[in-house]
Parts: C-alpha cells; structure tokens; sequence
C-alpha cells in the first residue's frame, strides 16, 4: 500500500517531478559551463524569455478551458507596432502611457478573440488561426507597410528594459509580479476557481449557475492583456518594433504550458507547473550553445523534449491508472 | 444541419450531400464567380491565360488540404505539414544536386513525406490519449529543425539541375500540368471521402470515435492511413514548390498547414469531426487561388490578402452559427 501511495505522489504531484528536472537540468550545465549559474546570466535568460514566460500564463488560462489560442504572436506584433509607430512619430512620450496602449490594445483583441469563440461558437483553434492572420495583417498595416521603429525612434521606452529596480531589472519585476499575481487568482479567487470549473466539466459548471460563456470571454481577454503586455515587453527588450517580431512564438508559449503539464483537454495544469515548463524551456536554450551544441540543432532537441514529455506523461498516467485498477481488484 | 439528426451516421451520406448543395457549396460557388468577377474588374491583367500563367504557384497548396480535409473530418489537425514540405523540398534538392535521375528525386520527396507522416501517425496511434495539435506541434518543431541542421548555416539550397523540375511545372496547351493533377486527385479523394467504405468509416470516427471501435472499425488503423497519406502528398507539394523556386530553404512551407486548414473550413469541414464533403473544399480552395492570383496582379501585400483570408475563415464559421442561435431565439420568443 505504501509504494502505491509513493508512486502516487509522485506522478500526481507534477511540479514535484519538473522542480527536479530543473534542478538537474541546472547542475548538469553548471558542471559543464560553470559561467552559467551566476546572477547576471540568470538574468539575461530571463529577461530574454520574458515575454513567453508573461504569456505562459494567458495560454495556461485558455488551455485549462480546453481552448487554445494562436493568435496571440500577431496580437503582441499588433499592440507593439502600434506603440512602436506612436513613439516613432513622437504621437506619445511617456513609457506608462506606452504600456498602457499596449494593453489596452490586447484587451481589445481578446475581447474581440472571446466574442467569436463563446458567442458564435467557432472551434478555437479555427477562430484564433483566422485572427492570426488578421490581427498580423493589422500590425502590418500600422507599419505603414513594413516600416520599423528602430531604437533610435523608442526614446525613453527602451530604458524601461535596462533600469534596475533594487538590484533586479524592471522586466523581472513584471514577471514576478504577474506570476505572484496569476497564483494568487488561479488559486483563490471565485474567478480563478470558476476557470478550474469550466476546464474540468463544462456542463456541470453551467448547471451550478456558473455563466460558462462569460468565463470563456474572460479567458481569451486576460490572453489578449497578457499578450499586450507582451508586445510592449517585447519592443522594449529588443529596443525595435517590427511587423512580424515573434512570427511563430506562439508554439513555444503552447510548448512551454505543455511541458509544464496543462492539459490540452482543460481542468488540469498550475500556474508553478507553467512556471517550471516555462523555466525548463527557456534554460535548454540558453544552455545548448553554453554546452557546444550548435544552434542550429536548438530547435529538433525542443521539439523532441516536447515528444518526450507528453509521452512519459501518458506511461505514468498508465501506470497510475493500472496501479488504482490492481487496488481495487484486491 | 438541424439539431442532432446532423450527429448520426446514417444522415450524413442523403441528407448532407443534399443540403449541401443547396446550402453551403452553392453559397460558395457563387462566391466563386463573385470573386473571379471582382478580380477581373479589380486587374486589367486578369483573365484566363494569366489565371493558368501564375495559378501553379498557389495551387501546389491545394494539394495539402485534401487529406487535411480526411484528418478534419476524423476531428483531429496535422500542424506539421508544413514543415514535412520544408524537409521534403530540401531532401530533394540534395538528392537532385547529386545528379540522381529525376525519377528518384520524385521518390526521395515522396518517401521522405510519408515517413514523416507515418512518424505521426505512428505516435498518435501508440499514444491514442494525446491530442494530435501537440504532437503534430512537437514534429512540427522536429521536421523543420531536421531541414534547419540538414541546410546548415547558409539556411538554404538550390537544385542545381533544374531540367526535371522545369518538366514538372510544363504545360499541356496553356493548362499546367499540376492543374491536372490537382483535380484528378480532388476527384480521387472526394469519391473516396463520400462514396467508399473506406470514406464512410472516416466519417463513422469522426462522429463518435467509441462507436465506431464499437462497431468493428479499425480506428488506428485508419487514422494511421490517413496520417501516412498527409505526408506523402506533402511530399507531393515539395516537388511543385522546388520547380517553381528551384531552392529549398529554412522557410519554405511556413503556415501551408495554416491554409490548409483554411481552405478546407471555409469550404464546410468542420473541425470538429464527421461534417463537410470535399466538393466544399476544392470550391474554396479555388476561390482563394482566384483571389491570391486576381489581387497579386495589382501588387496588393500579402498580408492584406492574409487580412481578407481571415475575416473571410471566421465569417464563413461564425455566420451560421449565428443565424441558427437568432433563429433559435426567434422560436422560443414565438
């Protein structure tokens, strides 16, 4: 009985089991590259993966709503060029106005995203493909057709990603906040627990008087901020905006939510869990090149650990499930 | 399709071929002239011989939807078949640069898209409990990366022996050859979608997966079928692709699965599963060629395009849905 309950906790506690992979994970680069386990490079690797790490947490929202969205990449091109484009003409100066736009911008998009999925019933991933290409079209069309907003043009804006704030750049701070933030939501607010409801069991959730249509719209809004702030974060760290910055972005977002164990059929995932996947995510690319693999190679071994993860998550949940079944033939 | 009776099996060969046609394909038909008018008011330079002058392009496209269309009517997506395209292409031009012969060139694409397939459909028939959008999003990641480590750091290639590849882009008359075989695959794939066992079956999963395991069918043996098809004929696009850019590189087949999905959802194929006929989906397919070749003439960016493509997806899945809740809520008022 007790091994059973072992096993138990460790397959059912996940974030258990992706702490200790991180954890290996940095003692085995460390060994290798001892440069890497120093305060300044932490750092810079997450400042790098700020933006898929702010957004992780809009995905893991929608993925627990078993919805998916892939139009966030051309929602943050949108929100960013359009503040790109409103520096670069000097329209605005103030970086908090700039933010502010962004999200604002990204609301909109969501609310837009929500609308067509929980009124109009279109399957997500069907919806959210045909807002990609609208929504990346826009921020083209912003550009006047391709223009860039340099750093030269950002002024100001693009200190927000270089000043320090108590010894920790101010990047960092928006993804503490936000992940301080999103565990405090996810876990004890009505609203939060709604979001669990609505993943695990739709109908039940309706019939227990919550308004499921209502909490769909909300998800996609909260993805629409969370990639608007991913638009300014992201023309700020990379101090220039351009139409098609982070084409393709979006599978990394999923990537990191699914190796962080959300499920893809919603009810099932946490906030630390997005956390850790998205930390393990972002920890391999900085470490290939630190251990001698070449970059080029980057992308087959992510796509590979991802194989990897969903596929050992299938066996341990078989496992489980085989172990439960023997319990009860005793 | 009304209520439930649009569920079941045996509704969907009578009633949706029907309905259908009075329906959603006849809607896009005239749709379909609709745009080839607009087109040709739009451009001066549109019409016929320069339709089939710069079609060949956007229609090796065409051929990835049609057994997209099998794995949207099964309820499932391949987000990879871009990137099988990407990896095809750029095998068949390090196996043309060789000097091979043409013929197993042709080979080296076609087998190297159907590995890539059958890797799929080998997971997600091992694995029946992951969701095929992150597996095929995990390969996605994989084939391309693959191309990306094959291409090296230049990022591209180009076939240095372009005589077999610039047979293939020929023309009978004035008709390019991969007209011909767009069509007569459509005409192979849609009488197999909706008229063969084999069709039925795909339908009978799509509707209700259990059931139709229930009722004898071999689903995963199906499904791998179909997952092994979709590669090939994205081997099958590479081949076109190389002989209009005679190159291959990291990019090429980035978002095909994208239009993929596009043309065959915007033509009635639920993405849901057991819903739409392929008829729909080669109508569509042809109103989006129309308008990429009409709009491309007068030098609009493809973005914009991309714009129009979008608003049409969602329009062409929204709009009926909203129509059936208003006239739902007209009843209830009654």
């Amino acid at each position: 009985m007790e091994k059973k309950s072992l096993v138990k906790k460790i397959t059912g506690s996940r974030e258990a089991l992706l702490a200790i992979i991180l954890l290996i994970l940095f003692a085995v680069v460390t060994v290798i590259s001892p440069s890497f386990l120093t305060p300044r490079s932490l750092m810079d690797m997450l400042k790098n993966n700020a933006v898929t790490m702010v957004m992780a947490l809009g995905m893991l929202c929608v993925m627990l709503i078993g919805g998916i969205d892939i139009s966030i990449m051309s929602t943050l091109a949108l929100s960013g060029m359009s503040i790109g484009m409103l520096l670069k003409y000097e329209k605005i100066s103030s970086p908090l106005l700039a933010f502010l736009i962004a999200i604002a911008i990204g609301v909109a998009c969501g609310f837009l995203v929500g609308l067509v999925i929980s009124r109009a019933d279109v399957p997500p991933i069907i919806a959210t493909m045909g807002f990609m290409y609208v929504f990346r079209a826009m921020g083209y069309l912003v550009s006047n057709g391709g223009e860039w907003a340099g750093a030269a043009a950002l002024g100001t804006f693009k200190d927000f990603a270089t000043t320090k704030l108590l010894g920790i750049n101010c990047v960092i701070w928006v993804i503490i906040v936000c992940y301080v933030f999103f565990f405090w939501f996810m876990k004890w607010t009505r609203t939060g627990r709604k979001i669990y409801a609505v993943g695990s069991n739709p109908s039940a959730a309706e019939v227990s008087g919550i308004n499921v249509k209502n909490i769909k719209l909300l998800v996609y809004m909260i993805m629409g901020l969370l990639a608007g702030l991913g638009g300014a974060l992201q023309v700020s760290i990379y101090a220039s905006a351009m139409p098609d910055m982070q084409q393709g972005g979006e599978m990394d977002v999923i990537a990191a939510c699914v190796i962080g164990g959300v499920s893809m059929s919603g009810g099932r995932g946490s906030v630390i869990g997005a956390l850790f996947g998205s930390l393990i995510l972002a920890t391999i690319a900085k470490a290939l090149p630190l251990v001698g693999i070449d970059a080029l190679a980057q992308n087959t071994i992510k796509g590979v650990l991802i194989l990897v993860v969903v596929v050992v998550n299938v066996v341990l949940q078989r496992v489980a499930d085989r172990n439960a079944l023997k319990g009860r033939e005793m | 399709m009304a209520g439930k009776s649009g569920r079941s099996i045996n509704n969907v060969p009578e009633s949706s071929l029907k309905r259908a046609f009075l329906s959603w394909e006849g809607i896009l038909l005239v749709l379909f002239v609709v745009i080839n008018i607009f087109c040709a008011c739009y451009s001066e330079y549109y019409n016929l011989n320069s339709l089939l002058r710069q079609m060949p392009v956007y229609l090796a496209e065409v051929f990835l939807m049609l057994p997209m269309a099998y794995i949207l009517v099964l309820g499932e997506i391949d987000i990879s078949v871009g990137s099988i395209v990407c990896l095809s292409a750029t095998m068949s031009c390090i196996v043309c640069n060789t000097g091979a012969p043409f013929i197993v060139v042709i080979i080296t694409a076609l087998v190297v898209g159907t590995l890539c397939g059958a890797v799929n459909g080998f997971i997600l028939t091992k694995f029946t409990e992951l969701p095929p959008m992150i597996v095929t999003l995990a390969t996605q990641i994989i084939f391309r990366g693959i191309a990306e480590i094959i291409l090296g750091s230049g990022g591209s290639i180009s076939a240095s022996n372009t005589d077999g590849f610039r047979m293939l882009a020929g023309k009978v008359g004035s008709v390019p050859y991969i007209l011909f075989l767009v069509l007569i695959l459509a005409v192979i794939f849609a009488v197999i979608l909706g008229k063969s066992t084999f069709g039925r079956r795909v339908y009978a999963i799509g509707t209700n997966r259990l059931t139709a395991y229930y009722s004898g069918i071999h689903v995963q043996k199906i499904r791998m079928i179909i997952y092994t098809i979709m590669g090939t004929v994205s081997g099958l696009c590479a081949l076109f692709i190389v002989s209009s850019s005679y190159g291959a590189n990291t990019t090429t087949g980035n978002g095909f699965e994208m239009d993929a999905i596009a043309m065959a959802v915007f033509g009635g194929i639920s993405s849901t599963g057991g819903k739409g006929n392929l008829a729909g989906g080669v109508i569509s397919a042809f109103i989006i060629v129309c308008l990429r070749v009409g709009l491309g003439q007068k030098n609009v960016h493809a973005q914009v395009i991309l714009l129009i493509l979008g608003v049409l997806l969602i329009c062409a899945v929204a709009l009926p849905n909203v129509v059936k809740q208003i006239q739902r809520t007209m009843k209830t008022r009654k």
